[in-house]
């Protein structure tokens, strides 16, 4: 397997706090690979490293032979980030968001024409681009955001709890979206605590747990590995696990 | 080059809002009101009412009367009363009495100075509201002469009456460099001070302006999630901070310009309000003659100043932002940078730096904030060497400022650093 996106033995601490303790993983070109864990579990960490706005403390990201903290600048053009809970300046029309985003990483002006026709129809918002951003709804707000990130036609976007705290249809409706880009060549780098959405959108799952990915495989692997029927489940068997581990430290001290 | 205009558009849109603007737009419009109002008061044709209390009744006692009616003063006579009766039966609001006390005319006629009282019954401690005193004071001088001369063809017919009235006059001159003319210091001073009162209000305005602003701008991109957006395109991160600079230093000039014609709309006012246009016209040909006037390159150096503060204060405040998590933290945070701000602006009010003791002098000029504060009264003494290192000295410490400001945007802290303040109690 070419990957796209190679994660070696990186590390990132905050002060005293180690938020991810040494994570290796691997993205294909056209594949949707999921971080799933609990809240604080180092997923939001891990993808601000991927997408160049923090700086790991010890271990390597490398996108495309690019060294993410050496090559910041050509790795920004590769890749596109979407935040958790990210917002949108309130004062502005949505379409001269699009543009001004769309401005920021074309300078060809048919190319910036394109990145907003992409965002258009990514975003199914119509009309409604002609509104300000303050005016929109959290579902809307979402749409859009995801429509900019990967209207740039990215070769990885990076997608924070992207449905986080939308409704089920919206939730749906962002689902297929990410699913059909990715079908188009994308490469999708995404994190979430929903274990059940993960199992309809991603290719490949990593089980992140206090800065630790526990296990990596296809739904289906780790479901027949670990004797489940789910993901929840099986993030289950392998907290419990985490939990033995410490109780045998534990006891051997 | 081309991706800095992009961004700079887009933040001259986010500052160019109703709500950053309406704050500094309603200012200019009370100041222009203000200058309105006093200069509608000023306006006012009635004459000043003085009432004179005549115990005298002498034909001396009615030159203080008819002198106070040539100056343009309604005079209400009164005879024979007490002057507290007076002002109790008076007692409407403000008003001026003169009273001539019985025997005026006799101790004129001995050959003794005589006296007259003048009482103010004050309401208020308002400088329109002075300006009846003032033209009491003209009157009783011109009263002064009439009786001098009445006196002396009386008494020295053969002395010129100029001579006895007054045969000392003084002409005062001052020097200013090279330039000397025939004026008061104290009308020097007061002609400066006066036209400088209000540039100083003006810098502490729009240098805060220019801080609140742009910490805002920030605070705001943290508090709504976009700043990490913001960090994952294809920028520079020192293009992102000049940006959000240039764009602000730019809205801060424009409010400095608005700023400056609603003061001089105020000034003006001031002026045709308490009637000194005339004085002020003399005044500004003597100020001529002494080179104490600012050219349009002196306005130019001040406004490059007042720039040069801006960037500094743009350069720090963008630092003090990156610890606002949110919007409401900005004002706290901005606090420090006001402080530094305040001292300069009190201190040039109330000291003269050139007088003051070296330690003092020297410390206050080290607060690179002093110099936009100085740089008028520098302009006006001709000290433009003064004015240009106060610039560069200003833009030595931009630049370092500046430089932290890129390394933090560069690094993580941008993201990781906050202030809490709670939990430091
Ligand atoms: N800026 C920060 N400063 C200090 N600790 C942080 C910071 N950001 C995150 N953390 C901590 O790092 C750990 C991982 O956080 P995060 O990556 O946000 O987890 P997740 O996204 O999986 O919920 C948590 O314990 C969190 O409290
Ligand atoms: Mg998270």
């Amino acid at each position: 397997m070419s990957s796209l996106l190679a994660v070696r033995e990186l590390r990132k601490s905050y002060g005293h706090l180690d938020a991810v303790k040494g994570i290796d993983f691997d993205i294909a070109p056209g594949e949707i690979y999921a971080l799933i864990g609990p809240n604080g579990a180092g997923k939001t960490t891990t993808l601000r490293m991927v997408a160049t706005i923090l700086k790991p403390t010890a271990g390597t990201i490398t996108l495309d032979g690019h060294d993410v903290v050496r090559d910041a600048a050509q790795v920004r053009r590769m890749i596109s980030y979407l935040p958790e809970e990210a917002g949108a300046y309130k004062n502005m029309k949505a379409i001269d968001y699009l543009t001004f985003v769309a401005q920021v990483f074309f300078a060809e002006r048919d190319r910036v024409e394109r990145a907003v026709s992409v965002a258009r129809q990514v975003s199914g918002l119509g009309e409604r681009l002609n509104d300000k951003l303050g005016s929109y709804s959290k579902g809307m707000t979402r749409k859009l955001l995801l429509a900019r990130t990967v209207m740039t036609e990215p070769k990885l976007a990076i997608l924070d709890e992207p449905t986080s705290g939308l409704d089920v249809l919206n939730a749906l409706e962002i689902r297929d979206r990410v699913r059909e880009l990715a079908r188009q060549g994308m490469s999708v780098l995404l994190s979430s605590h929903n274990m059940l959405e993960i199992e309809y959108l991603s290719d490949r799952v990593g089980i992140i747990d206090h800065g630790v990915i526990r296990d990596t495989g296809t739904a289906a692997q780790l479901k027949e590995r670990h004797g489940a029927d789910n993901l929840e489940t099986v993030f289950g068997v392998l907290a419990g696990r985490v939990r033995a581990d410490a109780d045998r430290e534990a006891v051997a001290r | 080059m081309r991706t800095f205009m992009v961004l700079v558009r887009k933040e001259l849109g986010e500052l160019l809002t109703l709500q950053m603007l309406a704050p500094f737009i309603a200012i200019i419009f009370v100041f222009m009101a203000l200058g309105n109002v006093i200069s509608a008061a000023g306006d006012t044709d009635e004459p000043t009412r003085v009432v004179v209390v005549d115990n005298d009744g002498t034909a001396e006692s009615a030159v203080i009367g008819a002198s106070l009616e040539a100056v343009g003063l309604t005079v209400v006579p009164v005879q024979d009363e007490d002057l507290d009766a007076v002002v109790t039966r008076e007692a409407d609001s403000a008003g001026l009495y003169v009273v001539v006390p019985e025997g005026f005319g006799a101790s004129l006629e001995r050959g003794e100075p005589a006296m007259v009282q003048v009482r103010t019954v004050m309401t208020g401690f308002s400088f329109l509201g002075m300006r009846g005193g003032a033209e009491v004071q003209n009157g009783l001088a011109a009263a002064n002469q009439s009786i001098a001369t009445a006196i002396a063809a009386r008494h020295a017919p053969d002395v010129p009456v100029a001579l006895l009235q007054q045969p000392l006059t003084v002409e005062n001159q001052v020097t200013i460099g090279e330039r000397t003319a025939a004026t008061s210091a104290e009308a020097v001073a007061g002609f400066v001070s006066q036209q400088t009162t209000l540039i100083p209000i003006v810098l502490f305005i729009v240098i805060v302006f220019a801080a609140q602003m742009i910490a805002t701008t920030i605070a705001t991109e943290k508090e709504n999630k976009t700043l990490e957006t913001l960090l994952s395109y294809p920028i520079s991160r020192t293009s992102l901070v000049t940006a959000k600079m240039v764009a602000a230093g730019l809205v801060s000039l424009l409010s400095a310009g608005a700023y400056m014609i609603g003061m001089r709309q105020y000034m003006a006012g001031m002026m045709s309000g308490v009637g000194e246009q005339s004085a002020t016209d003399a005044m500004s040909g003597v100020m001529a003659e002494l080179g104490l006037t600012l050219t349009t390159a002196d306005y130019a150096m001040l406004g490059l100043s007042l720039f040069a503060g801006i960037l500094l204060a743009l350069s720090i405040a963008i630092i003090l932002g990156a610890f606002a998590e949110s919007v409401k933290a900005v004002g706290a945070l901005i606090t420090p940078l006001m402080m530094t701000l305040m001292v300069p602006y009190l201190l040039t009010m109330f000291i003269d730096l050139n007088s003051a003791s070296p330690l003092l002098k020297w410390a206050v000029l080290a607060i690179p904030f002093t110099h936009p504060f100085t740089a008028a009264q520098n302009l006006f003494l001709g000290n433009e060497g003064v004015v240009w290192a106060g610039i560069a000295y200003q833009l030595v410490w931009f630049a370092g400022f500046a430089l932290i400001a890129a390394k933090v945007f560069s690094s993580d802290r941008i993201l990781t650093m906050k202030l809490d303040l709670r939990r430091k109690r």
